[in-house]
Formats: C-alpha cells, sequence, structure tokens
C-alpha cells in the first residue's frame, strides 16, 4: 500500500494504489482546495511532489510512496474582500421575535406560537442574526429585536469552496456518498464561528439568539440545512424546501427555542438571497422600470416594470471569479483590481494592497477586456488587432497582451469573457423582452453583490454586458442580501408580503426560450 | 488553373470569409457550367468550413462567425446538393449527438452538431435532456458508429458513464465509440468513464471523430 507524506502536515497517508491526491488529502482531512471538485479542469488544486514535479492533485493517481507539498492558501483566503453593507430603506421594528415579562417568567413569542420560557425578566436580552450565505463568503450581523441596532458583525470565507467553488460543483459534490453531511458539517463550524465571534464582540449570550435569517442562494440554503440538493442539479431542477420556512434551530447552538427562518426562494437558480435584494432596494415599489442584476457564477436578475417581476438566471460561469483565465485569481493581495488606458496610451493598474501585480481578479478581467475594447486593441468580434504589432508579446507562438510585467491576457481569455458577458446580456435581453420593455426605457440598473460592488459602470458598458442605453443609470448596491435579511429579522409583516410577491414573479428558464441560441451568440460581440 | 478548380477555391475561401452573397453566386455557377457538384462541396465548401474551424481553434474566429460561416455553407450546400449524384458521396459515418438527461443547455451540442454535419459525417441529434438509454437504443435503430453526448453542468455529467454502462451490458460497447465534451468535461474525465475521446471544442471533435474512425 502506496503512503503519502503530506511535508508541511507532517502527515502519512497510506492508501490504495490508484488513489488521487486530492482523495488522500480530503479522507485525512487536509486542507487542499479544489474548486472544480476534482474534475482536472480548473488547475487549481496543483501540488509540488518530493521530485520537484507540479501536478495536480485531483489527477495525480498514486503508486508508490511519494512526498507531496500543499501550498499554504490561507493568508490568501483570509485577506479575501468582503462586503458587508447593502443598501436599505425605512422599516417599522416588529420583529417575529417578541418577549414578554409576566411578573415571573419570560415567555418568548415567534410570531402566535409560545416558543418557550425563561426565569426572570429577560425582555431586554433578545437578538437575532441576519446571516448572508454567500457561495464564497459569509456575512454576519447580530442584531438587537428591540431596538434593530447591529451590536456586531462578522465575515468570513464559506469554508465549502474548498470542496467545490461553484454552485453545480457543490450539488455535485453533495450527491457522493456522505457529501452533504461533510457539507453540512462544513457549515455548521463556520456558523459556529462567527456565532461565537458575534457573541464576543457584543457580549452577548449566545442563548439569547433567538433567530436566525439565512439569505442565501437556494443551493445554499440547501446545504446550510442539511437538505439534499440534488435535484436542483438536474432538469427540471426542482427544490426540497419550501418557500418561507421556519425551522427549529437545534444544530445551530442558539436558544434552546430558536428558529431559522429561510425567505422566500424564487426558482432554483434564483434564491432567497436575490428576495433578499428585491426587499432592501425596493425594487417592486420603486417608480418606472428598474433591473436588479447580482453580477456572478449564475448571474440572477429581476425586471420591474408596472407593477410586473421578471426573474431568471444566466450560467455566466466562473470567469467573473478569475476561473479559467490564464492568470485569473481571487480578489486577494497582489490582484489587479482595476486597470484604465489613458488618451496617451499610457496605462494604470491598481492592484489589491498596492502589491507587485500576480494575477488577475474578476473586476479587473472586465476593466482590461473593456479598456483594450474600447481602445480598439481588441476588435468588435473579440479578435486581438494584431495590426497592433508592437503592442502584443507572445507565449507560445501565440500573441499575448502584456498587462504588466508579470501578468498576461490571452486570445482565449477574451474569450471565456466574452461568454460569461453574452450569458448576461442575453439575459437581460430576454427580460426586456418579456415584459415588452425597450433598453431605453429602463431607468435604473442596480447592481448587486460583492462582485458587482467592485465594478464600474464603464467597463460593464465597454464589454457590452449591459446595453449603452443603459449609461448614467447604474447604481451599485452592495450586499442586499445581507440587509435584506436584517429586514426580515426585524419585520414580520414584510415576510407574508414578499412571499406572496414572489409567487406573481414572472420565472423565465432562458433555455427553454424561442430564439435563446440565437439571442446568445448574438450577445457575444463586443 | 481551370476554372472549375478556381471556383472550388474561391467557394472555400467565401465560407472562410462569411460571404454568403458570393457562396451562392459561385455555387449557381458551379451548377450552370455543370462541373461537379460533388467536388464543389467536397473542395469548397468543406474545406473553407474546415479552415474556419481551425482559426476558431487558434482563437482567431468566435462561435459568431463560425455559425455565420456554417450559414454561408448551408447556403452553398442547398445550391449544390441536388445536382450531387448520389453515389459520388461514398457511405458516411452516422453520429448520433445529444445532450444528457438533466441538462436543457444545448448551444455547445448544436456547435458541434453543425462542424461535425460539415466535417462530411451524418449527425442524428436526439436533442437535449436525453436519457442514457436512449442514447443507446438511438444509436442502434440508426445503425451509428459513434454516439456523442454533451453536458454544460457538473451536476449530470454521471449520466455520460451510464451510457457505456449500457453499452457493456448490452454486450455492444465495441460496436460504438463513443465520445463526451462540454464545459466541466475533461480528458480526465472521460479516461475515468472509459470513452473513446475527448475534445475541448467543436472543431476539434471532427478530427476527434476522423482519427478513431480511421
Amino acid at each position: 500500500m502506496p503512503i503519502i507524506r503530506f511535508l508541511n502536515e507532517d502527515t502519512f497517508v497510506p492508501v490504495d494504489s490508484g488513489t488521487t491526491i486530492l482523495e488522500a488529502a480530503r479522507s485525512a482531512n487536509i486542507a487542499l482546495e479544489a474548486p472544480c471538485n476534482g474534475m482536472g479542469t480548473c488547475g487549481k488544486c496543483d501540488v509540488t511532489l518530493g521530485d520537484g514535479s507540479v501536478v495536480l492533485s485531483c489527477q495525480y493517481e498514486v503508486t508508490h510512496d511519494i512526498t507531496v507539498l500543499v501550498p499554504n492558501k490561507t493568508a490568501e483566503n483570509l485577506a479575501v474582500k468582503i462586503i458587508s453593507k447593502g443598501e436599505t430603506f425605512e422599516y417599522n421594528i416588529a420583529p417575529n421575535i417578541r418577549k414578554d415579562f409576566n411578573g415571573s417568567v419570560t415567555q418568548v413569542w415567534g410570531g402566535d406560537l409560545l416558543l418557550g420560557e425563561e426565569l426572570g425578566d429577560t425582555s431586554a436580552l433578545v437578538y437575532g442574526i441576519a446571516l448572508d450565505i454567500g457561495t464564497t463568503t459569509l456575512v454576519a450581523e447580530l442584531i438587537h429585536l428591540n431596538t434593530g441596532d447591529i451590536v456586531a458583525q462578522e465575515s468570513m470565507l464559506n469554508p465549502q469552496t474548498a470542496y467545490a467553488q461553484d454552485v453545480l460543483s457543490r450539488i455535485h459534490f453533495a450527491s457522493e456518498e456522505g457529501g452533504i453531511t461533510t457539507l453540512y458539517d462544513s457549515f455548521l463550524s463556520a456558523f459556529y464561528a462567527l456565532r461565537d465571534a458575534l457573541s464576543a464582540s457584543a457580549g452577548v449570550d449566545t442563548q439569547y439568539i433567538y433567530e436566525v435569517i439565512f439569505s442565501g442562494n437556494t443551493a445554499m440554503l440547501h446545504m446550510a440545512t442539511g437538505t439534499n440538493p440534488v435535484p436542483l442539479g438536474k432538469y427540471p431542477y426542482i427544490s426540497n424546501i419550501d418557500d418561507g420556512e421556519v425551522i427549529a434551530a437545534d444544530d445551530y447552538g442558539i436558544s434552546p427555542f430558536g428558529i431559522v427562518y429561510l425567505p422566500p426562494i424564487i426558482s432554483a437558480f434564483v434564491g432567497a438571497d436575490i428576495t433578499s435584494g428585491i426587499l432592501a432596494s425596493r425594487l417592486h415599489k420603486r417608480k418606472g422600470t428598474v433591473l436588479f442584476i447580482d453580477i456572478g457564477t449564475n448571474g440572477e436578475m429581476v425586471l420591474a416594470h408596472d407593477n410586473q417581476l421578471a426573474a431568471t438566471s444566466t450560467a455566466a460561469g466562473p470567469a467573473f471569479e478569475g476561473m479559467n483565465i490564464t492568470c485569473g485569481m481571487r480578489a486577494a493581495p497582489g490582484a489587479i483590481e482595476e486597470f484604465l488606458i489613458a488618451d496617451d496610451d499610457t496605462i494604470s493598474i491598481k492592484t489589491i494592497g498596492d502589491q507587485n501585480a500576480t494575477g488577475i481578479c474578476g473586476s479587473g478581467l472586465l476593466d482590461i477586456v473593456g479598456e483594450l475594447a474600447r481602445t480598439n486593441i481588441v476588435g468588435k468580434t473579440g479578435r486581438f488587432d494584431k495590426k497592433k504589432k508592437d503592442i502584443f508579446g507572445e507565449l507560445n507562438g501565440k500573441p499575448v497582451y502584456p498587462v504588466s510585467d508579470d501578468v498576461i491576457l490571452t486570445q482565449a481569455d477574451v474569450r471565456q469573457v466574452q461568454l460569461a458577458k453574452g450569458a448576461i446580456r442575453s439575459g437581460i435581453t430576454a427580460l426586456l423582452a418579456q415584459l415588452e420593455v425597450a433598453e431605453e426605457n429602463v431607468d435604473e440598473v442596480l447592481i448587486a453583490g460583492s462582485f458587482g460592488y467592485h465594478l464600474r459602470e464603464e467597463s460593464l458598458l465597454n464589454i457590452g454586458l449591459l446595453p449603452a442605453a443603459f449609461r448614467g443609470k447604474v447604481q451599485f448596491i452592495g450586499n442586499t442580501s445581507q440587509s435584506g435579511a436584517a429586514a426580515f429579522l426585524l419585520n414580520a409583516e414584510i415576510r407574508d408580503e414578499m412571499k406572496s410577491l414572489v409567487e406573481s414573479i414572472d420565472k423565465i428558464e432562458l433555455a427553454n426560450t424561442p430564439g435563446f441560441e440565437k439571442l446568445f451568440i448574438d450577445s457575444l460581440n463586443f | 488553373m481551370s476554372r472549375e478548380v478556381e471556383l472550388y477555391e474561391k467557394l472555400s475561401e467565401a465560407v472562410v470569409e462569411m460571404e454568403e452573397d458570393d457562396v451562392i453566386e459561385l455555387a449557381n455557377e458551379v451548377v450552370a457550367e455543370g462541373y461537379d457538384a460533388y467536388q464543389a462541396v467536397d473542395k469548397g465548401l468543406a474545406q473553407g468550413m474546415e479552415r474556419a474551424g481551425e482559426l476558431f481553434e487558434e482563437q482567431e474566429y468566435f462561435v459568431p462567425e463560425l455559425i455565420v460561416c456554417a450559414d454561408a455553407m448551408y447556403a452553398g450546400l442547398d445550391i449544390l446538393k441536388p445536382h450531387i449524384k448520389t453515389d459520388a458521396e461514398g457511405t458516411k459515418y452516422t453520429v448520433v449527438i445529444g445532450v444528457i438527461e438533466g441538462d436543457t443547455h444545448d448551444i455547445g451540442k448544436n456547435l458541434v452538431k453543425i462542424m461535425q454535419e460539415t466535417g462530411g459525417f451524418n449527425v442524428i441529434d436526439l436533442g437535449r435532456d436525453v436519457l442514457p438509454s436512449t442514447f443507446v437504443d438511438e444509436a442502434v435503430k440508426n445503425d451509428a458508429d459513434v454516439i456523442a453526448i454533451s453536458t454544460l453542468m457538473t451536476t449530470t455529467m454521471g449520466g455520460m458513464g451510464e451510457v457505456i454502462d449500457i453499452l457493456n451490458e448490452r454486450g455492444i460497447r465495441d460496436q460504438f465509440k463513443v465520445i463526451v465534451g462540454g464545459g466541466p468535461i475533461s480528458q480526465g474525465f472521460a479516461d475515468k468513464i472509459g470513452a473513446d475521446g475527448y475534445s475541448t471544442n467543436a472543431a476539434e471533435s471532427v478530427r476527434l471523430l476522423r482519427s478513431l474512425l480511421q
């Protein structure tokens, strides 16, 4: 039986011949990031062997004793930027949880339901957590339910990313033996860490936390509640979670009679985070025609026009997270996040942490491709204009655009951006067609989500992710999944209102829309 | 160079350059002059499409250009096809293609179908959300040489392996070449499920077919 020695973990793991390094690492609880869950496509799980060679741990099958050096990505992960604040609105403090001291005991009510009783007067000790469960990041606020005051806030990387980065890979991971248990345990450990940090920072005992709002996409809600998400991953994409559900919080280590509220989900790929976004941005109450977009791997969007809402999601893929991009990386120190070409052709670059550029994160990628498209270094069809010879460098006999000393952009990278932006743009066009609205009649465009927060309107227009008619109408509204979760926590009436609103939303499945293929292909050019 | 050969080259060029009107004009001239329609397709249209595919693989052309090239090619084919003597075509290999059960994303599959058709294969399209057993049944029914399976979603990849399992169970695995492709698919995955081949894009799939069927 071959033995793998994990050098920096100081661990020896005996394995059956033919086991991959990734499988061995997982069995030994060694954190090895594999965003594509071992498909061999993302190239991010590379490790160094004893002989100095670098291999993909998910593809390398062990047949004899080897030593493996796992790269330490903890520092990079801890440094990932997280946007916690989102736009919100005025609402009455009328929480679901109420406390009532009757002279001897304090009753804890969840709506009309008596949840439990505590000895003495504890009526001032009443807290809840608004939790945004992002596929990549978790943001939690501890909120006093009588006053609405945010008494503590914490955030961290979603530890499930170590098993699979994007939603579909994670659903696939859940379908494997023990997969959903692993993901649920991983979520619970993160939840406990956030809960303890909130409790310590505010000096609030965890037994006085009575309700938690889980605001996340449909798959994340499944994984945060230990619910089987597998039917989400196959047509007709069925959710195992009911709309606007309340569940007991027994597993989450808050008050012994605490509860968890799951906001209504719109569809398998338009989740509670978008419902929270609609709520926080008052999308359904705004005047005129308003488009709400969360730019990311799933590119969810909702169009509001004449009191009617239509929603869809688009398979943008992980290019915006730096995946499948030659020099792509997460939004961590060293990542190029801004890029500009001035009128005199001088280039200015801003990296996260103002360090030497080591790669490109999503916002930088859109800036770079946007600027190259604007200056015609990349043509309408996305092709490098090779007549501008002195601009390009060369790699493996092919022209590449030198972004900085160590960072390049290839023609294939531009193609990835075209596919991602084409998916989102075709979704926008399909929604506008559904509600019979012309592009120029859209009054406001709200871009939500932590990725969107770092984008510039100009880049989105330059690459044609948004139509030119949207110029000057774009607002970045931040993490509305979080601010919407807080509103759900603090006002119980909102819950019924949003449940009936969500039922009325026109849900569009793009792949089933006639003419979608032509629309998508037409949306690829700049 | 004879006018005939010149016409074939111009047809090829017009396909690559996405000039549909030129293709129509040139194809009509081939017919009017009584030149060999089969040669015009083979040395003209198909060759042009092959070059377009190469440009696509080199990232010079992207999906929209490839589609426009294919439109031009089909326009020429509509004119020339009625004039091909039936025995000139020889036997064509047959491919059954589809998107695996659980997945409705078929743009990639459609692109592969276009490239294989223009590459001279007889392609039978089973559509999307296709059961593994349907792939096998249709391959048998149509006396196919190749089963081509596509998916965009990580969650539905497992069905590809099922197709191969069914072939094995029925003892007919060696009657068909099985090729797989799509966003989450890799050579490693293809090897793991015992597929005969994998290609990263539509143009490459034509070369893959030729090398498998030699």
